[in-house]
């Protein structure tokens, strides 16, 4: 599997986006705080937090005896210089260019 | 607050190193910005574009250890909001893996409210580092030459 696969593959997954949203509003909590919010098992939580790491759309770090979850946001902006850019980029330059039609008309 | 920023760069810890100390470099992928410092352990570091007029960002470099490890003390100035966050502290680390190195970015010591202009843009400037290295293109998507 390539990195992108794996980040296209983490994201596929509504818990998943919905961990991922709980850390970008605050970053560096402890599984047991991310586990509060779901009503999932503290294995099934576990589980996603591994292939979200796996993707490296989530980094940890050990404080003391705990360790701390941080959102890793490159993955997602490399996928989007990758992929939708590429893509929006076309629309934006079909719209100048009716722009330039536009104002160009006598 | 603490923010990290992790990604995988396929190039040397040494090609690296210079990517980030090399002020002409730097300004390929850094919103255009250079960066200009003598390197040496406590020296302070400036971070500006000779058209944007005054400095966008300012700093001390607490520890030097090519081509592993960089602390810096970072001041932004490049808004009048921004300057009231004062001084953050950024750690580069680069760790060797396999054909590449691993580039981990902690950005700390930021206040819990602190404006996300501080550290919003280091997706951008580590995605725009790895295409240069890897490709020697620059990274055109829109707002990541800001200050070319």
């Amino acid at each position: 599997m390539t990195d992108d696969d794996r980040v296209f593959k983490a994201l596929a997954d509504p818990t998943r986006r919905f961990l991922l949203d709980l850390l970008f509003a605050r970053d560096g909590r402890t599984l047991t705080e991310l586990e509060s919010e779901l009503e999932m098992t503290r294995f099934g939580v576990m589980k996603h937090l591994r292939l979200l790491e796996e993707a490296g759309l989530v980094v940890t770090r050990r404080s003391g005896r705990e360790k701390l979850h941080f959102l890793n946001p490159v993955p997602i902006r490399l996928v989007h210089d990758r992929w939708i850019d590429k893509y929006t980029e076309h629309q934006v330059t079909a719209l100048v260019d009716l722009k330039h039609r536009l104002e160009d008309q006598p | 607050m603490e923010k990290i920023y992790e990604i995988y760069i396929k190039t040397s810890p040494e090609a690296l190193w210079d990517a980030i100390t090399d002020g002409e470099t730097r300004a390929k992928y850094n919103f255009g910005a250079r960066v200009t410092s003598d390197w040496t352990p406590g020296s302070t570091f400036e971070m500006g574009h000779p058209e944007a007029g005054a400095l966008l960002g300012e700093g001390e470099n607490l520890e030097i250890d090519p081509p592993r490890r960089l602390v810096q003390t970072m001041v932004a100035l490049w808004s009048d909001d921004v300057k009231r966050e004062g001084a953050t502290r950024v750690t580069w680390e680069i760790e060797p893996v396999g054909d590449s190195c691993r580039l981990t970015v902690t950005h700390d010591e930021l206040a819990d409210d602190a404006n996300p202009e501080l550290y919003g843009g280091w997706p951008m400037i580590l995605s725009g580092l790895k295409t240069w290295l890897e490709t020697g293109e620059l990274l055109t998507t829109p707002g990541s030459l800001r200050y070319t």
